[in-house]
């Protein structure tokens, strides 16, 4: 269960960085399009924190249950935070930091799954 | 370039803010951690680490904020990261000893992927850079 999710997360954060580069190349800010498939990706970081909450409470929480959480709720804030600047700054730097969020949003998924194995 | 003066958080100062961002982030979390739970294990390395982490968020802050009141504050964190990672990166290699786990400045954060070197040099870089000129009003 676990794994196939953040897998899809790890996925669409790469894509999502890919469009957010492609764009900073051609000096174009982010455009309402990808802030919808960052709300995409968003849901999916809820539906993995409602995952994680029902495993616990069933009694098989991740190994490492502080350093795991401490990821899922960077990983919650991190693509808010861009969009958020993405609003203020419209120009190519919004598409740039929109890369430097995905990016980090599909590290902090490869790190969740390590966490999760433990 | 800037609509004011010594302003720090705009255009490419974005993405020096959300970078300084995620690492103030990872570092805080990751130091607090090992504080909280494994203090005893390498005192020194996490109180270190501990000490990194709030200068980030400092940097960070200061960055965000910018104009002439914040870049004091910008330049004396982003220094003190700069001689904090070179001086902790090359006490790492000679003499490993005294750090019995690594920290944020370990091996010229290594752990981070560089980014604290990196990332101090460009943030000086960055201030010099904006660095409001004479004449110009302050805000």
């Amino acid at each position: 269960m676990w794994t196939p999710l953040a897998l899809a997360v790890v996925g669409l954060s790469l894509a999502l960085a890919a469009w957010a580069g492609w764009r900073a190349v051609r000096d174009r800010p982010v455009i309402l399009r990808q802030l919808l498939a960052g709300a995409v990706v968003e849901a999916l970081i809820v539906v993995e924190v409602v995952v994680a909450a029902v495993l616990t409470a069933n009694g098989s929480p991740p190994a490492d249950v502080v350093t795991f959480w401490g990821y899922l709720v960077t990983a919650l804030v991190v693509l808010p935070f861009a969009a958020a600047w993405a609003f203020a700054e419209r120009t190519r730097w919004s598409s740039v930091v929109l890369v430097v969020a995905a990016l980090t949003s599909g590290f902090l998924q490869y790190r969740l799954l390590q966490v999760f194995a433990g | 370039m800037s609509a004011v003066p010594g302003d720090t958080a705009h255009g490419p100062g974005r993405l020096i803010v959300a970078v300084y961002g995620v690492l103030a982030l990872a570092a805080t979390a990751r130091s607090g951690v090992q504080i909280i739970r494994d203090l005893d294990q390498a005192p020194t390395a996490y109180l270190l680490s501990g000490v990194a982490a709030v200068v980030y968020l400092v940097a960070t802050l200061a960055l965000a904020r910018g104009g002439v009141r914040w870049r004091p504050v910008a330049w004396a964190a982003i220094g003190t990261e700069l001689v904090g990672v070179l001086s902790v990166g090359a006490l790492s290699l000679t003499a490993p000893q005294l750090f019995a786990d690594a920290t944020v400045w370990s091996g010229f954060g290594q752990g981070y992927g560089y980014i604290p070197l990196v990332l101090s040099v460009v943030g000086l870089w960055w201030l010099a850079r904006t660095r409001p000129r004479e004449g110009v009003p302050d805000r």
